[in-house]
Order: structure tokens, then C-alpha cells, then sequence
């Protein structure tokens, strides 16, 4: 392997992501506390939190070991295997908490889902590569048809969460690659359409009432306005310094639910306070920006479009995660990057950052 | 830009040439052809969406955490710390003697607490077998209260246990997780009947009285009734706090004492047990009531009405078939007829009115002649007595209860006069006692009759207030404190029912020593020779006055003849008076009795306040009383 290469890595994403993934893995120390009556027990989340990143660490140098072009050609029969695995899923599949989402391979669970995403971005940025000029209605739907197999897949799992991230990221990459005015005024006016399609549609009872119980979360104080309601007062009883370290009461004393997965960065809120928070959003901002400037330097359209499927990857999570934990969006089943707990998660978003930095070693690459 | 630098190729190491190439065409980097541009409009979207994460996030970070900080600081601190009310004992009652009237029982029940139950249906058929309760009506209980509780609460199954199934169950209840017996506080009335009245009870708080004292919470015991009621606040006491600690389980972490509770005061009576006892037992359960004062301090040995309830049907949460009972049946078992049921006083009531002729300045000795009726215009007045008494003074008049001295005498002195004495003297107007709902009576007057029935006064009513016919109504316990007004030297006492209450005077009878020594005396000759004869002692001083108050117009049989008591329909019957006084070794006591619709004064009502000074006194030897039949 050229040396020189390391010298082209992007070391403000790589530092960024590292402290983030440390600052992740103590406040899952603290997350995993609970107050009992003889003391404080710690339940060993923070512990296989470390042990997956260092697999996902694994899994990001062995991304960053081949020149990222080639990840093209596997574009196709990688989102083929994914798509035959989620049609596994739907056939045999443990069903956790009523949804059907993991496979076993015996020794280990896998959650094809989150796979998914990886797939869909790595063939749409295939396709959208091949096009030099913003996209026209055909193109449009084409980029379109690819996620309708595994998002129909997903949802009927159902994984709404997944299915609408890999919407998301979708769209993110139609945006940044430029679609033809008239197309996007168009989406745009057909925009309520969809939503209200969805509303009637494609969603489960408890998603429908999950929106309604965000709108008024008074409706609902023992379900879902429970988790809304106890994840704004951990996070605002913070208010400017926290409480301290391990001292968050809403968590300790278990008011505040799925503290170590979905809502783990409202106990971050509640221990560290305003400042503390603000320190995280600057991170979470720094570390986009790092991803943007690869996308900046990438010297092929492939790559450049591979670091956005990226960027939208985290951005949309980032975005919907703490808006959730705060009460700007509904109570949606979504991770936040290196800060929830999560296996498959850390994995992938290593992955993730593997290819960027695999796109940011190899920018000079070319007219050497 | 066609060759380019394929250093990170990974070696393969293949063996078919064939694969080789398929394996190699996938592979291959490709190349784009033409000079990438990058697109500008995508970079700034990426920028414009980092700006707007930042902004949206910290403006709501600051909004949650730095403008309703404080808000949620609170909310959290609410969430871990509840408060836990300590109870506080309601004080005692007792009597005079120190014997408990009103006393905190331990209650025992039996709880159940699903998470820590193995099996329940067969749980809720052990609790069916230890209480004979069929296993249905278990389970009926069961599945209305186990929603309003959390599986770690516990839910009440069986209460107020009696202490052989206690042994029972304790020695049997190891086998059976999730079972566990729970003690709480009830209040007891040992006494039962006999302070049924003056107590009152307890009973479960409702909403209005929640509404209107903040102490008050769901579940608390609060006085409905009697001196539970009037003394509420000095029983009561006072809650005291915990602060719990507990997680969102409501699982308990830590307590602190906030606030000690205090415990309510305990209250002495001056009232008597077994004067209470020979008093309930006297009445021999017809409508009635005594009540038994001393003079001098106002304060009250006895009080009792009959028939009387079980209070402590009550302080358990009475049923609706009991409470039907007591409160539809004719007796009206829940009044207490000494303080609120007001009766036309009969005959007792010329105490007032030869007081009224003295203060007015009619000569004791002036004599009116009887000749058992009087006329009035076309009415005719009876006396009593339907041969007539002949020539009475006013002592005659009082001791043989003669009717045509006071309707003469009252028609002088005027309805005016008789009125504003009336009610100096504490009529009219109730006397204070610390019990709810006291009676006021009435005292006719012209304004009164004006407005009431928009008709003039006429002589013919003043003829009926003068011997406690009319409009006229007093309360038993009205008659005891002018009796005792009398005795005292003219204060109108307020009775007290506490023992260390003090001595409330109320008002002063406007009546001189000499007219007071005069009616005092004439209550002593009636006693020893008169209508009072029933309670005449040789080894007491003894006085009394009877009455018997007729409850509807004086009905004569067809043959001119006054009808029988037992020839009357029940609420058609006279109601019986006699107001006495007694005095033996320095101890003076005024004994009033009434029975309701119970006939002739001395006949009913005598015998009653006789087994009273027995208890007083003791039972006098060898000493045969005639009963007679005088009104």
C-alpha cells in the first residue's frame, strides 16, 4: 500500500468521529446506570458498545484497504444479496417487539435493514454517476424504481424508521446530484399527495398515533406522550450545566425510556446540560463538515456522490434523533450516530466513514 | 486519465482463467470519461442543511433547557420525590371516669400483591377458604380493584379480620407469596348505643369537605356527626410527611421525615357511662330523651336519646340496607331529640310563666277561681282538671298545674311581655351546646304571627302560650338550662360536655332572688305533694314540675271523656314532660325527661327521671311511692 496515502486522510473526520464515538460510549456508562436500593448497578452496555466499535474500526480499514472505485462494480450484486436476504426475513425471522427485523446466522443476529441503506447508497451512486447533467423524469424514476424493492421489503417488517431513512438519503442524493427545475416543482406540489398517501396508506395504527400523540402529547401520558414528555423534562431539567456526570435522576431512576438506544443523548442533555449539548451539535456540525469537504475534493462524480449518500446518512439521523429527543419530530425508531447503543449500527456507520476516508486518501489519485 | 495507479489492486489468487475474467471485469475500477465538475448546487444544499441542524437544534436546546429549565427542573424533582402522608391518631374520647368512649382499633386486612403472587386463581380460592366468602365473589372483588392498582400495589382483599382467622392465617400465609396482612387504623364506639347521639361518628371525607379544608385527602376519616363533627379539629391532628424517594416504578429508594405527625388531642366528657346506661335503659327504648346538668358549672352528666343507633355501624362504611334502616323508620332514630327536636313544653313551661307574673309584679297570693273551664267569647278553655281546682294562688296553681290561673294571669300581662321574657330567659335561641345542628324553638310573638301568617295576634293564643300550648316549642335541653338558671342564681349556662370546659355564661335570667326561691320552692311543694310526686326522696331536697303536652287539640270521646293514651293513634299522643331538680350532700342536679308521645307527664316521664336520682342518690329503702295518676 502506497504510504502516502495516509498523509491524504481526512484527520479532522477521523478525530471527530473518534471523540464522538468516545464521548458515545461514557454516556452509555452513565445511560446503563440504575439507582437500586443497596446502590448504583452498571449494566455492561458501554462495554460491547467498545467491542463493536472496534469491530466497525475493523471494518473501516479493511473499506479503506481497496481504491473505493471498485465498490462500483459490487454496487449491483450486493444490493441483490440484500434484497434476497430481506426476502429471507420476511419468511423465517425473530419477531422483537412485533417486528419482524433480524435474522439469525446462529451465532450472531443481523439486521439486513441497515445493510439496506448501505446497498441503496452505494447503487444509486452508480447509477447517478453515469449521468453528467441534471436528471429528467426518466432518470428520476429510475434512480426512484431502485429503493422501491427494499423500502417495500422494509416496511412490511414493518420498519418505518429504515424505510424512511432510506427515502431520505435517496432524495439527499437526487438533490445533490441536480435534478431539471420542472421536475423538482413538481415533486414539490406532489409532495402533500404523498404525505397524505402515507397517513392513509402505508402506515400502522401506532405510527398514525404516534404523530397524533407528538401533536398533543397531553393525549397520551402513559404511552408514547410518556416517552415525550419524561425525554424534554430529562433533557430541560439539564438546563445550563447539568447535572454531572452519572447524576442524571431521570435515567438513573428509569423515568426516561430507552435511554441507552433511542433516547440516549437526552441523558447526555440531562448530565451535561446546555453547554454540553452545545459542545455535541458543534461536534455532530464538524464532523459533517468533514464529511462535506471530502465530498468537496472528490475528484470522480462516483465518490463525490458516494460521500453525500453518506452525509445524508448521518445528516438525516443527527437531525431526526435529537429533534425527536426534543420534541420537534415525532417519536420515530432512529438511532444517533455513535451515541445510541447498537451493534449493527456501529458497524455500519464505521463502514460509512471507511468510505469517505477511502474517498479522501485516493482524491490525488488520478493525475499522478 | 486513461492509465492510472492500481496499487491498492488486492492480489488474487485464481485458479480458472475463465473466473479470472469474470472476477476481473467486476473488479475494474472505471473510470468517468470526461473532467468531473462538482455540483455546485448540491455543496451548498450540504451547507445549508449543516447550518440549519445547528440553528434549529441549539435554538430548541435553549428554549428546553435555558428558558423552561427551571420548569423542568421542577417537574423532574416531582418526578423522583413523592410525599407520603404519615397518619396521625385521633385523640380519645372518654367519660368523666376515664372510660374510653371513642377509641382507634387496629383494623386487619388482607392484601394481595400480583407481582409477588405465583398463582393466583388458586391464591384467591386459599383467601375463599380462610373467610368463607365464596370463591365467585373473590374473584368479583378481584377484577374491579386490580386495575386501579400497579402490580406492586397492594390490593385490599379482606378487611377488618377477626383475630382467630388472624392466627389462621398467619400461621398458613408463608405458603402464599404475594399475600400480606396490612394494619390500619378504624374508630371504635365500645360504648355503641349508649353515646350514640353526643359522639356521632366518623366517616370517609367527601369531596365538598376536601374542597373546603386543604388537610383533607381521599381516604381520610373525618366527624359526620355529634362531637366527632364539633371537635373535628381538636381530634384531628395533624398529618405528618414523608418525602420517598422512588424510581418510575414507583419503587421506593429512600424516605425522609419531613414533618412529624401530631397526634389529636384526647377529650375528657363530663358526661357520665352509667348514668348514660341508666338513662338509654330508663327510656326502655320509646322516643325520648334526658338529660341530666349540674346547676352551678353548666356542665352535663347525661345526655341521651332514644332510640339510639350503633355508631360504629358507621366509622366501617355503613351499608345501604342499614342506613335505610335507620334513617327511613318513623322514630327517626338519627335525631338527638335534646338539642335538635323542639316540642311544645306543656305544664313545664308555667315555670317560665309564674316567674313572668312575679317579675311582673302579681301578688303571689292574689287568687284566681278555677271552675275548670273558661270562655272566651265563643271558645271555651279546659282546665286539666274537669271539676276545676276552686280558688288557686300561684303556688296552688303551680303544684296542682291549674290551666285557668296562668290563661288569667297571661291575658293580663300580654303576649308582649310574655315574649321578650321568654327570650331572656333562652328561649327562642340555642343554647350553645358544642353540638351541630342545635334547635333554636320559637317563641311566638305578634311580629312573628304577622309574618308567618299574616293574621293578628288574638287573645285566645296568648290564653294557649300561657300553659306551653301553641306555637310555643322548646328543646329538652332549653328547660335544663332554665331549671338550672333557676338554681344558680340566674345564669344561663352554656352546657358543657367537655370536663375541663369552661363555665360560659350566656345570659342572666331577668328574675330576682325572690322570684327565683319562689318557683324553686313551689318546684320543692310540687315534688313533695304535688304532680312531681314520682321523684320525691326522703333523703334528697327534691323539686320537679311535669307537663303533658298535647300534640293536636284535646280530643273527647263520645262520651265526653278525655281519651286514653293507648285509645290514641302513636303521633296523636301527648308528649310527656317532667323537669326536676335534686340535691343531696352538697350535690345538685337538674334532671330533665321527655318521652315523645309517651302520655301523661308524671305517669311516663316520672318513673324515668325516678331511676335517674337512684342512680344519683342510690335507691332509697324501703319507701313505697304511690304512682298516681295526677296530670
Amino acid at each position: 500500500m502506497d504510504t502516502r496515502l495516509f498523509s491524504y486522510i481526512n484527520w479532522s473526520l477521523l478525530v471527530s468521529m473518534l471523540l464522538l464515538f468516545l464521548i458515545g460510549a461514557g454516556n452509555l456508562y452513565s445511560a446503563s446506570g440504575t439507582r437500586l436500593d443497596s446502590g448504583m448497578s452498571f449494566s455492561s452496555f458501554y462495554q460491547r458498545q467498545l467491542v463493536w466499535g472496534i469491530c466497525g474500526l475493523g471494518c473501516m480499514l479493511a473499506v479503506m484497504s481497496f481504491d473505493y472505485r471498485r465498490l462500483s462494480n459490487l454496487a449491483w450484486p450486493f444490493f441483490l444479496v440484500v434484497l434476497a436476504l430481506l426476502l429471507l426475513l420476511t419468511m423465517t425471522g425473530k419477531t422483537i417487539y412485533g417486528a419482524n427485523r433480524w435474522l439469525s446466522l446462529g451465532f450472531m443476529s443481523i439486521q439486513p435493514s441497515e445493510i439496506a441503506k448501505l446497498a441503496v447508497i452505494l447503487l444509486t451512486a452508480r447509477i447517478l454517476a453515469r449521468k453528467a447533467s441534471s436528471l429528467g423524469w426518466k432518470d428520476f424514476f429510475t434512480t426512484l424504481a431502485i429503493a422501491v424493492f427494499p423500502c417495500v421489503l422494509i416496511v412490511i417488517q414493518p420498519d418505518l424508521g429504515t424505510t424512511l431513512m432510506i427515502l431520505l438519503i435517496l432524495t439527499g442524493m437526487i438533490l445533490f446530484h441536480g435534478l431539471h427545475g420542472y421536475v423538482f416543482k413538481i415533486c414539490l406540489l406532489f409532495a402533500p399527495c404523498a404525505a397524505s398517501f402515507m397517513w392513509f396508506v402505508g402506515m400502522h395504527n401506532y405510527q398514525r398515533q404516534r404523530i397524533l400523540t407528538f401533536l398533543n402529547p397531553g393525549n397520551d401520558l402513559r404511552g408514547t406522550g410518556y416517552h415525550i414528555l419524561q425525554s424534554r423534562i430529562a433533557v430541560g431539567s439539564g438546563q445550563l450545566w447539568g447535572k454531572g456526570f452519572t447524576e442524571g435522576t431521570q435515567s438513573q431512576l428509569r423515568f426516561l425510556p430507552e435511554r441507552h438506544s433511542d433516547f440516549a443523548v437526552a441523558v447526555f442533555g440531562e448530565e451535561w446540560g446546555f453547554i454540553g449539548c452545545l459542545a455535541l451539535i458543534i461536534l455532530f456540525c464538524f464532523f459533517l463538515l468533514a464529511i462535506f469537504s471530502t465530498a468537496l475534493q472528490a475528484k470522480d462524480r462516483f465518490g463525490s456522490l458516494l460521500v453525500a449518500g453518506v452525509f445524508f446518512y448521518f445528516f438525516w439521523q443527527i437531525f431526526i434523533n435529537i429533534g425527536m429527543v426534543i420534541g420537534l419530530i415525532p417519536v420515530v425508531g432512529i438511532p444517533l450516530p455513535f451515541i445510541s447503543y447498537g451493534g449493527s449500527a456501529m458497524v455500519l456507520n464505521f463502514t460509512m466513514i471507511g468510505m469517505v476516508l477511502n474517498v479522501s486518501m485516493r482524491r490525488f489519485m488520478f493525475f499522478r | 486519465m486513461t492509465s492510472h495507479n492500481d496499487s491498492a489492486l488486492p492480489s488474487l489468487n485464481l485458479e480458472k482463467p475463465q473466473c479470472k475474467r469474470v472476477l476481473h471485469s467486476w473488479l475494474k475500477i472505471q473510470v468517468e470519461k470526461e473532467c468531473y465538475q462538482q455540483p455546485h448546487n448540491g455543496l451548498i444544499l450540504m451547507q445549508i442543511l449543516i447550518g440549519i441542524l445547528f440553528f434549529v437544534l441549539v435554538t430548541r436546546l435553549w428554549y428546553l433547557q435555558i428558558q423552561c429549565g427551571e420548569e423542568f427542573s421542577r417537574l423532574s424533582r416531582e418526578n423522583r420525590l413523592r410525599q407520603e402522608r404519615i397518619f396521625a391518631l385521633r385523640g380519645r374520647i372518654m367519660d368523666r371516669a376515664d372510660k374510653i368512649l371513642a377509641d382507634n382499633r387496629a383494623d386487619f386486612g388482607l392484601s394481595l400483591v400480583r407481582e409477588d403472587c405465583r398463582d393466583i386463581p388458586a391464591t384467591l380460592t386459599q383467601i375463599s377458604v380462610w373467610s368463607g366468602i365464596p370463591v365467585s365473589q373473590i374473584w368479583k372483588k378481584y377484577q374491579q380493584d386490580h386495575f386501579k392498582a400497579k402490580s406492586f400495589e397492594p390490593i385490599l382483599m379482606l378487611a377488618d379480620i377477626s383475630f382467630d382467622l388472624l392466627s389462621r392465617i398467619e400461621s398458613e400465609i408463608y405458603a402464599w407469596p404475594g399475600l400480606k396482612i396490612v394494619v390500619r387504623t378504624k374508630r371504635s364506639y365500645p360504648q355503641k348505643y349508649i353515646f350514640a347521639h353526643v359522639l356521632g361518628y366518623v366517616a370517609e371525607v367527601n369531596e365538598k369537605e376536601m374542597a373546603e379544608d386543604a388537610a383533607l385527602a381521599m381516604g381520610d376519616l373525618v366527624g359526620k356527626a355529634g362531637l366527632e363533627l364539633e371537635l373535628e379539629k381538636q381530634l384531628r391532628g395533624q398529618k405528618g410527611l414523608y418525602d420517598v424517594e422512588v424510581d418510575a416504578h414507583t419503587h421506593t429508594l429512600d424516605k425522609f421525615l419531613k414533618k412529624e405527625p401530631r397526634n389529636g388531642n384526647e377529650i375528657r366528657l363530663a358526661l357520665d357511662l352509667s348514668l348514660q346506661q341508666t338513662a338509654l335503659e330508663a327510656l326502655s327504648g320509646e322516643a325520648g330523651c334526658v338529660v341530666v346538668m349540674e346547676p352551678d358549672s353548666g356542665k352535663l352528666r347525661a345526655l341521651v336519646t332514644s332510640p339510639a343507633y350503633d355508631n360504629n355501624l358507621f366509622a366501617a362504611g355503613i351499608s345501604k340496607r342499614d342506613w335505610d334502616a335507620l334513617s327511613t323508620n318513623n322514630r327517626f332514630t338519627l335525631q338527638d331529640r335534646s338539642i335538635q327536636s323542639a316540642y311544645p313544653p306543656g305544664s313545664v313551661w308555667k315555670l317560665v310563666m309564674a316567674a313572668l307574673f312575679l317579675e311582673h309584679g302579681i301578688s303571689p297570693g292574689e287568687s284566681v277561681f278555677c271552675p275548670g273551664q273558661v270562655k272566651l267569647g265563643k271558645q271555651i278553655f279546659h282546665c286539666w282538671k274537669h271539676g276545676g281546682h276552686g280558688a288557686v294562688n300561684m303556688e296552688n296553681a303551680l303544684v296542682a298545674s291549674c290551666d285557668v290561673y296562668f290563661y288569667l294571669m297571661a291575658a293580663k300581662i300580654g303576649i308582649d311581655k310574655i315574649e321578650n321574657f321568654a327570650k331572656a330567659s333562652g328561649f327562642g335561641r340555642p343554647t350553645g351546646i358544642s353540638l351541630p345542628h342545635e334547635r333554636s324553638g320559637l317563641v311566638p310573638s305578634r311580629v312573628w304571627k304577622r309574618h308567618r301568617f299574616g293574621k293578628p295576634w288574638v287573645r285566645g293564643e296568648t290564653y294557649n302560650i300561657s300553659i306551653g300550648q301553641g306555637y310555643t316549642l322548646v328543646t329538652p335541653i332549653q328547660i335544663a338550662v332554665y331549671v338550672s338558671a333557676l338554681l344558680n342564681g340566674g345564669d344561663l349556662l352554656k352546657p358543657q360536655l367537655v370536663e375541663d370546659g369552661e363555665r360560659v355564661v350566656m345570659g342572666r335570667l331577668p328574675a330576682s332572688a325572690h322570684t327565683k326561691n319562689f318557683v324553686v320552692n313551689a318546684m320543692r311543694k310540687t315534688a313533695s305533694s304535688g304532680t312531681a310526686r314520682m321523684v320525691a326522696r326522703k333523703d334528697a331536697d327534691m323539686g320537679g314540675k311535669t307537663g303533658t303536652a298535647q300534640v293536636v287539640k284535646l280530643k273527647m270521646s263520645a262520651g265526653d271523656r278525655r281519651l286514653r293514651t293507648s285509645e290514641m293513634e302513636y303521633a296523636q299522643r301527648d308528649h310527656a314532660w317532667i323537669a326536676t331538680w335534686g340535691a343531696k350532700n352538697g350535690k345538685t342536679y337538674v334532671v330533665i325527661v321527655m318521652v315523645e308521645h309517651g302520655g301523661g307527664g308524671s305517669s311516663v316521664a316520672g318513673p324515668v327521671a325516678r331511676k335517674i336520682y337512684d342512680r344519683l342518690f342510690g335507691v332509697e329503702k324501703n319507701l313505697t311511692v304511690k304512682a298516681t295518676q295526677a296530670q
